[in-house]
């Protein structure tokens, strides 16, 4: 197994881990917002960058997709590497200067100043850009509902023609994995839906028979019966596990992380 | 002309065979009228001339495959051009009416029409031929030797000039191998901008776990007032595919794409005429001159993203998606497009391929420095007398290009600055100007080879101008993928707008050179690496204009509205009133024989008092 020597300390991984999975192994905090374990790598943001010895010269690369293949050593703390990460995050704070999440994330790292341009646009809300709710929602739920639009400074996430997606089945992956709070899951109790804003698809949602409380929507409930095998035998495993374990059983089942489903490990 | 052919070729025999039958219907002064319909000649209306040509012919008696429509001869700005064989007589701005002329002057009498012929704007004497023109006389032309003589729709023109051979060399008396050693001897370094050595490539490629494997023609050339790319493809599109064929023999593949854009619809019509014929003969598909190697070509249109031409971006919109780059941390030659070992090569660097294999590495390596070997096709464009695409051997200095083959800057006005390798590359000021052009003499000066665009300024250009200019459309091109590209460049542009308005802060050189730097470092493709350059540049080499716009809010070229202003030469002014009658905002006063004086106070420095006066009177101060 290939070595890394990060910062100093030594930690082995897999081959094919990435520079992020060894710092967290060794216990060393590298800043991300695109990278969730869920999804693959994007390496947009450029928020994590660490720089890479290359021996001779040395490379700025971002530790969430760098794949490790042999014995390397990475400096997180290097003045160049602090530099570009700071950077980019004030880029970011640029952006979407009064979001709190951001906000916190910037003074972690020290980032206090940034400069008063460009802002992003009030109907983006803070998006940053990071790709994950597309991520999700074309990898683990399958549905592509939103992508981006648009190029350069136009970019955005949207819908096709920013229109309600008819793929769409307001799940609320995207709102879940959003750092900065841009995407909503909104219940709308008049009629009954659940809308996922600011994309403004909108789903009926299911109501417990019993009580009449909001359960997930239509489409996600029969979306979820097309993953999930009902067997007494799997019921009766399930009855065995304890809340949390049988709830991180059926994540798994219907989706997991990249990891779980690279393993290819059949679904329970 | 046009001669049916039967049968596939089925062996390099067969092939060395329809050689020799296209050379014997040549005679010795045989007439020929080459008419040129690359695009550039294509927007003067060289098609009405090609056409005019062939009636001409008809009515003469001339033979009408004497009429042959030819590819770019690079001197674009004299077009239409049209070439009369005996004697390669070159005439330059043909229009309609001259045809009749050259028709029975040269054609019929065998006398030159003089004033259709180039003039020295020095010496006013007058060329005949193409090598008489200092435009080609410096050239050194390889890729380019072919276009503006062979018809690009025709493989029998093609075959006839020795095309081809080099593909039957390397079937049957080379091993892949073998071909490979020839292109890595050859010190061929690729002709898209990054100059990475072609044999390297393909031989990591070669030995790439997994299969197919591709080999992708990047023919989408996005750089602004660029057109090397466009012009092979148009003028001979065999040359491409031959080195495309030869490359994926050396690597061992079977599917090759041509990714041209969409925006070159002559490049995509002659490119798919020649695959048709290649694939009618038996130079595509299945046993390729009976050698037992098969491959084929599909050509994909590109929508016109600058970012296309990065070669992730490329395969990304290759397999469908949007055009946009990933990190290449594992390179394409291992996982490419669709995952598989893919060696992606520009175009010129395709059409490189055939020479070196017919006439050996030695003789490329025998051309160019000692890192750069071979030839650079640039498109030489901007305030130079002549404009056009230039073939010279790598090594030739900057000034040899700008003042032998430019002809020097136009209008007598001094040089400034001239810009190489697209919108990321930089400007490389005149002390520079004796340095050699090669990958890494470019790069040394700040500034790259890239794809092959050159710039030529003069001093009424202002550099922070153009350093907007380029930033603006690299931000507009930008794919907004990764944070300091999408908003790296939106803020060195804002810092630049201010800048160029009279309304810069002492600390924006600063904050500029910090953005580039982290652009540099920690933009995903080298798009965004390579996008701050013009303004690097620029700062390297220019930075006492940058101070003058945000100290002294002036600018010294005199280009940046609002930070000069206009004045009345009480010598020079004629008292004629123009300037008064043209002003929109009535800021000029002046009565009759009394020199006119403009009110700064009311002036709008809109410039129409400039533009009108015929004495020259109004001066930027």
């Amino acid at each position: 197994m290939p070595v890394v020597t990060i910062d100093g300390k030594r930690v082995e991984v897999e081959k094919d881990s990435t520079i992020l999975d060894a710092a967290r192994k060794a216990g060393i905090w590298i800043p991300t917002l695109c990278y969730h374990e869920a999804v693959s790598p994007q390496a947009m943001c450029r928020l994590c960058m660490v720089e890479l010895d290359r021996g001779g010269w040395k490379q700025l690369v971002t530790a969430c997709n760098y794949p490790v293949r042999r014995d390397i050593t990475v400096s997180v703390e290097s003045e160049r590497a602090v530099q570009a990460r700071r950077g980019v995050m004030q880029l970011l704070l640029a952006r979407a200067p009064g979001n709190s999440a951001l906000v916190a994330l910037a003074r972690k790292m020290g980032v206090e100043e940034t400069s008063p341009y460009p802002t992003v646009s009030k109907t983006q809300r803070d998006c940053i850009l990071c790709g994950l709710c597309t991520a999700v929602c074309e990898e683990v739920i399958g549905r592509a509902a939103i992508g981006f639009a648009g190029r350069g400074p136009q970019r955005a996430v949207a819908a096709p023609f920013r229109q309600p997606s008819e793929d769409c089945i307001a799940c609320g992956a995207c709102a879940v994995v959003c750092p900065v709070g841009t995407i909503q899951v909104r219940i709308h109790e008049d009629t009954g839906e659940a809308e996922i804003s600011p994309f403004k698809s909108r789903a009926k949602l299911l109501t417990c028979e019993a009580c009449g409380a909001r359960l997930v929507s239509v489409p996600v409930a029969e979306e979820v019966l097309k993953k999930v095998r009902i067997d007494w035998d799997e019921f009766r495993k399930r009855a065995r596990l304890c809340p949390a374990c049988r709830r991180k059983r059926a994540a798994e089942t219907l989706g997991g992380t990249v990891k779980q489903r690279q393993a290819g490990q059949p679904l329970p | 002309m046009i001669v049916a052919v039967e049968s596939r070729l089925r062996s390099p025999e067969d092939l060395a065979e329809m050689r020799e039958s296209l050379r014997a219907r040549r005679r010795p002064g045989e007439k020929i009228v080459r008419i040129c319909i690359g695009t550039g000649c294509a927007a003067k209306g060289s098609r009405r001339i090609y056409d005019l040509f062939q009636q001409a012919a008809r009515e003469t008696g001339l033979a009408v495959e004497a009429v042959k429509c030819v590819g770019c001869h690079g001197f674009c700005e004299r077009g239409p051009i049209v070439v009369v064989e005996p004697g390669g007589i070159f005439y330059q701005g043909v229009e309609e009416p001259d045809v009749a002329e050259i028709v029975r002057e040269t054609v019929i009498g065998g006398r030159p029409v003089e004033r259709l012929l180039y003039e020295d704007p020095i010496r006013k004497t007058r060329a005949g031929r193409a090598d008489d023109i200092p435009f080609y006389r410096a050239q050194h032309r390889i890729v380019l030797a072919h276009n503006g003589v062979i018809d690009p729709t025709s493989i029998e023109d093609y075959i006839e000039v020795g095309g081809y051979s080099a593909l039957a060399k390397a079937l049957t008396q080379m091993t892949s191998e073998e071909v490979l050693e020839e292109v890595e001897r050859s010190g061929l370094r690729g002709r898209g901008g990054g100059g990475f050595p072609t044999g390297r490539k393909w031989r990591s490629c070669r030995e790439a776990h997994g299969s197919p494997k591709y080999v992708i023609c990047n023919g989408d050339e996005g750089d602004p007032g660029a057109f090397m790319d466009r012009s092979i493809m148009e003028g001979n599109p065999h040359s491409v595919i031959e080195g495309m064929i030869i490359g994926a023999y050396a690597i061992g593949s079977s599917q090759g794409y041509i990714y041209v854009r969409n925006e070159y619809p002559l490049a995509v019509e002659h490119l798919r005429i020649a695959i048709e014929r290649d694939r009618e003969i038996g130079l595509l598909g299945e046993d390729i001159l009976g050698s037992g190697f098969s491959f084929d070509i599909r050509i994909n249109r590109g929508g016109g993203a600058f970012v296309c031409g990065e070669s992730t971006a490329l395969m990304a919109s290759l397999e469908g998606r949007p055009g946009e780059p990933r990190a290449k941390y594992v390179h394409t030659v291992e996982s490419g497009l669709w995952g598989k070992p893919t060696n992606l090569n520009n175009v010129e660097t395709w059409a490189n391929v055939p020479h070196i294999i017919n006439r050996g590495s030695e003789w490329f390596a025998s051309i160019g420095t000692e890192n750069s070997k071979g030839t650079k096709v640039f498109s030489l464009v901007g305030k130079v007398v002549n404009t056009g695409l230039v073939e010279v051997p790598m090594g030739i200095t900057l000034r040899r290009i700008v003042e032998e083959i430019g002809g020097g800057v136009r209008d007598g006005k001094a040089f400034k600055a001239v810009q190489t390798g697209g919108p990321s590359g930089g400007c490389i000021p005149a002390q520079h100007l004796d340095a050699r052009v090669d990958f890494d003499e470019l790069t040394r000066l700040g500034s790259m080879m890239g794809s092959g665009g050159m710039i030529v300024m003069d001093e009424d250009t202002c550099m922070v101008g153009v350093a907007r200019y380029f930033l603006n459309f690299l931000r507009d091109e930008s794919c907004g993928k990764c944070t300091p590209c999408r908003e790296g460049l939106a803020q060195m542009l804002y810092i630049l707008d201010r800048i160029t308005h009279g309304e810069g802060k002492p600390d924006d050189l600063d904050k500029l050179e910090q953005l580039a730097v982290l652009l540099e470092g920690a933009a995903l493709c080298a798009l965004g690496k390579t996008a701050a350059n013009p303004v690097l540049s620029t700062i390297r080499y220019f930075r006492d204009e940058y101070v003058a716009h945000i100290e002294q809010r002036r600018c010294p070229a005199k280009q940046c509205r609002g930070l000069f202003r206009y004045r009345i030469e009480p010598e020079l002014c004629k008292a004629c009133g123009i300037c008064r009658k043209a002003c929109p905002v009535k800021a000029i006063s002046g009565a009759k024989k009394t020199p006119h004086v403009i009110d700064q106070e009311k002036c709008t420095l809109c410039g129409t008092c400039f533009d009108k006066c015929p004495f020259g009177a109004i001066v930027k101060v």
